[in-house]
């Protein structure tokens, strides 16, 4: 109990420091306006429309992305992971890929989408997808080979090896993946918003920025730092959920 | 493994955007999307959707932002966009460079007037430079460099008796020049509105009118389509001409209308819209001007050659 409440004082630090600096003239209230109008500011973004359909559009792309990447790199991974050929093949092939940002790929998919969603899209994929694959990788490069040999001697078939070995066991690094791949989705999601202008909160901050209406700006930033905390906090539910009965998260034994 | 992964990627892409928007609708329509910035300079063009010019002329027209004239030149080539708007010397080096653009409508031009125009250098109040002589030798700020900004800021210093060549540019975004002014990491910056009044607001001077300076009335951007699109669709390009010059007429005509359509598109501050300077929008392109600014490129060695402006011109 402790720890939210020590959590909780040093965001109101933080809050206290953001409404002093400019009140006291130690920074300039037009670079850096006090907390209380950012927060005002906010408020009469909340009664606009555009505030609610920006928030939708990120929260939807954020989502779109983020289910192909983990769909992608679940499936992906399993196969590549669970045949020792492809996985030799591949595994020059995705170390050249990953690395590459994908903010580099802006300028390709300005050309095939312009500002359209789709080019967030690509981008959101792009990164999250290898967060999840190489977590998956890890976890089918886990599975205990007798416990593997075991289920064969048995003659599970090759859906059951995947459904009853491979995938209890990778299953606490596909978690992580995707909680890694969430934060990841969310970032490049506002990137592309802000950067190329595809419709959500980051073009409205890129908006409010090029009016010159500070306030604004810094209030649409602190919204989009409540969204990551809200998905940092809600993967984490969801981690638990999914690994209850694992011992990482198992409190009983 | 490399080829399936492009092939996953490529499916991809393509299912979700299997969607052009140029097209016909059932009311014979021709849908139209336009690339345009969230700026001042575009005005024009979102009243007179508001207005109905467009449909008039059978044209129903979707605005789709981007943060800067970098995407849409791209975007008009690529077939995204039917049109576009961007500032004249972007035009001039898409066309050196032989990307096929055609300008079709006037975008927005300087008013002319040196001290009341709606881009400017700005000084801090207690700034020893005082003229636009006197940037010889300064950093000074830009949003691009080697773009027009640049060029009309060495032509005026150079009109004034300084030497261009000696100014150091220093690249950022029009927000950061204000800030940049006043902590004193730049010696002067080119803005435009609104920052040009937010900038004045805060005790900023304004050194020189760079666009008026340059040549008055001074076509600073234009809407442009591809020339492949030109040729293949000869009636929605005459009829968005026509449209875009009705509305550039009637926010000219109508400037309280164009202050107030700001609010639909952009965040800046109410008193800040009514104080602003608005730049003209003629609805004739300054010919003269824009072979002024290619002259200017060409001599910064901005433009390797000279663009074809006969091609480029409507």
């Amino acid at each position: 109990m402790r720890r939210p409440l020590l959590g909780v004082a040093g965001l109101l630090i933080l809050v206290a420091v953001v409404e002093l600096l400019p009140r006291l003239g130690l920074v300039d209230t037009r670079f850096l306006p006090p907390f209380s109008s950012m927060v005002s500011a906010l408020g009469d973004e909340a009664g606009t429309g555009g505030f609610w359909t920006a928030l939708a559009q990120t929260l939807r792309g954020w989502a779109i992305g983020l289910a192909v990447a983990v769909l992608a790199g679940v499936a992906a991974g399993i196969v590549i992971g669970g045949v020792p050929f492809l996985r030799a093949v591949t595994a020059t092939t995705i170390e050249f890929l990953r690395p590459i940002p994908s903010v580099a790929l802006i300028p390709l998919v300005v050309l095939l989408y312009g500002s359209r969603p789709q080019s967030a899209l690509v981008l959101v994929v792009y990164a999250a997808f290898w967060q999840v694959l190489v977590q998956v990788l890890y976890g089918v490069a886990d599975v205990d080979p007798v416990v593997r040999d075991t289920a064969r001697s048995f003659r599970f078939s090759r859906w059951a090896v995947v459904r009853r070995v491979v995938w209890p066991t990778a299953m606490p690094y596909v978690v992580t993946g995707v909680r890694l791949a969430a934060a990841v989705a969310l970032i490049l999601q506002i990137t592309a918003e802000l950067v190329i202008g595809v419709p959500g909160l980051g073009r409205s901050i890129g908006v409010a920025q090029s009016s010159g209406a500070v306030a604004d700006t810094y209030a649409l930033v602190i919204v989009v730092g409540l969204i990551g905390v809200a998905v940092n906090a809600s993967a984490r539910a969801v981690e638990r959920r999914a690994l209850r009965w694992h011992t990482s998260v198992r409190r009983d034994l | 493994m490399a080829r399936r992964l492009v092939a996953l990627f490529a499916t991809l892409t393509l299912a979700v955007g299997a969607c052009g928007d140029s097209g016909t609708t059932a009311s014979g329509q021709t849908k139209l999307t336009i690339g345009v910035i969230p700026i001042v300079d575009v005005a024009p063009i979102y009243l007179g959707v508001q207005k109905g010019f467009f449909t008039e002329q059978k044209l129903e027209v979707k605005l789709e932002t981007a943060q800067g004239g970098a995407a849409i030149v791209p975007g008009v080539v690529a077939g995204q966009y039917q049109f576009g708007f961007s500032n004249t010397v972007s035009l001039l080096l898409a066309n050196a460079q032989g990307l096929p653009l055609k300008a079709v409508a006037n975008g927005v031009a300087s008013t002319g007037a040196e001290g009341k125009d709606f881009g400017a250098v700005i000084v801090k109040k207690d700034s020893p430079i005082t003229s636009a002589k006197d940037l010889a030798g300064k950093r000074v700020a830009v949003n691009t460099l080697r773009n027009i900004n640049t060029t009309t800021v060495s032509s005026v210093v150079r009109k004034a008796g300084g030497d261009p060549s000696t100014i150091t540019y220093v690249e950022l975004p029009f927000p950061d020049i204000v800030s940049a002014v006043a902590k004193g990491d730049v010696d002067a910056g080119q803005v435009v509105e609104p920052f040009l009044t937010i900038a004045a607001g805060q005790g900023d001077k304004q050194i020189t009118s760079n666009y008026a300076g340059t040549a008055p009335g001074l076509t600073v951007g234009m809407y442009f389509t591809s020339t492949k699109f030109a040729q293949e669709n000869a009636a929605a390009v005459a009829g968005f001409t026509t449209a875009m010059n009705k509305s550039l007429e009637y926010a000219s005509a109508h400037p309280d209308e164009a202050r107030a359509v700001l609010t639909t598109y952009t965040k800046i501050d109410p008193a800040v819209q009514q104080k602003m300077v608005l730049p003209k929008w003629p609805s004739a392109v300054d010919k003269a001007s824009v072979q002024v600014l290619a002259d200017l490129a060409t001599q910064d060695g901005v433009l390797t050659k000279q663009p074809d402006l006969t091609a480029l011109l409507p």
